[in-house]
């Protein structure tokens, strides 16, 4: 029964071990690091640009099990829309920062 | 930044939930946390809506004194080959291209006359067959030096350019 259980947690920690085992369960500062095999801070991030059905950019990020979002800004804080894709586009080397496969 | 908060009374029901910083490629900083399978990101704003940025985003300042008369929003041969060359040297994607004035005339007309000089920069650019992203003249409200010293007027009278890659 107990060595069940071991197969069963080493498993689950296989399958998710982009996150760690800790999925949903962290706290505070620990937020700032991608845990797991393709473990890092944060801020070494590799993103591509993502153009929206307006045309306007946003950085992307797939960094294995989590994906990032966020709007390219000019200085003064309005969007970016630079013609470097047609809308619903991606472009660069936004799968770069995470050697996990990804099936999508 | 901190002056607009609220001062907070009573017992806030939180969890705590700290952000780390990302810096995207043009150098501006955005929130990001990774919560174990979820990731979370949202671009860093000023309080008055800009972007948090880093000056190395920035592939030109040039002084306009280098390029226009006092007042005046046309660019000599000369200076049109020299920015010219600058474009087609800088081997960006494309290009932010922003006006600034110092404050000796009012605020409407600096408004204007940083607008029509980031125009002829923007179509000096195109003439020179790169890409123009955005153009915008924000008159005297940006400066760059602060005070009245004729140092600090000559630093705030300047186009900047931000390339993008």
């Amino acid at each position: 029964m107990k060595s069940i259980k071991i197969t069963a947690l080493l498993i689950a920690g296989l399958g998710l071990s982009a996150c760690g085992l800790d999925q949903g369960m962290r706290t505070g500062t620990e937020r700032s690091y991608d845990a797991g095999t393709d473990s890092k801070h944060l801020s070494q991030l590799v993103a591509g640009i993502w153009v929206d059905q307006d045309g306007c950019d946003h950085w992307i990020v797939d960094d294995g099990i989590e994906g990032y979002l966020s709007a390219r800004l000019t200085p003064d804080g309005r969007p970016v829309c630079s013609g470097v894709a047609p809308p619903n586009t991606v472009v660069g080397p936004f799968r770069e920062g995470s050697d996990i496969p990804d099936r999508l | 930044m901190a002056s607009g908060a609220q001062a907070q009374t009573g017992t806030v029901v939180g969890e705590e939930y700290t952000a780390t910083i990302w810096i995207d490629p043009d150098g501006c900083e955005h929130w990001v946390m990774d919560d174990g399978a979820e990731g979370y990101m949202d671009a860093r704003r000023t309080r008055d809506g800009g972007a948090v940025c880093h000056r190395s985003e920035i592939c030109g300042v040039i002084p306009t004194d280098q390029l226009f008369a006092t007042d005046e929003a046309w660019i000599s041969e000369a200076a049109k080959s020299d920015l010219m060359s600058f474009f087609q040297s800088a081997n960006a994607f494309g290009y932010l291209i922003y006006g600034h004035t110092d404050a000796r005339a009012s605020d409407e007309y600096n408004m204007g006359l940083s607008q029509r000089r980031a125009d002829m920069v923007a179509s000096v650019a195109k003439a020179s067959g790169v890409r123009v992203v955005d153009v915008k003249g924000f008159g005297e409200r940006q400066p760059r030096a602060q005070g009245n010293s004729a140092d600090a007027l000559q630093q705030n009278r300047r186009v900047e350019i931000y390339c993008i890659r």
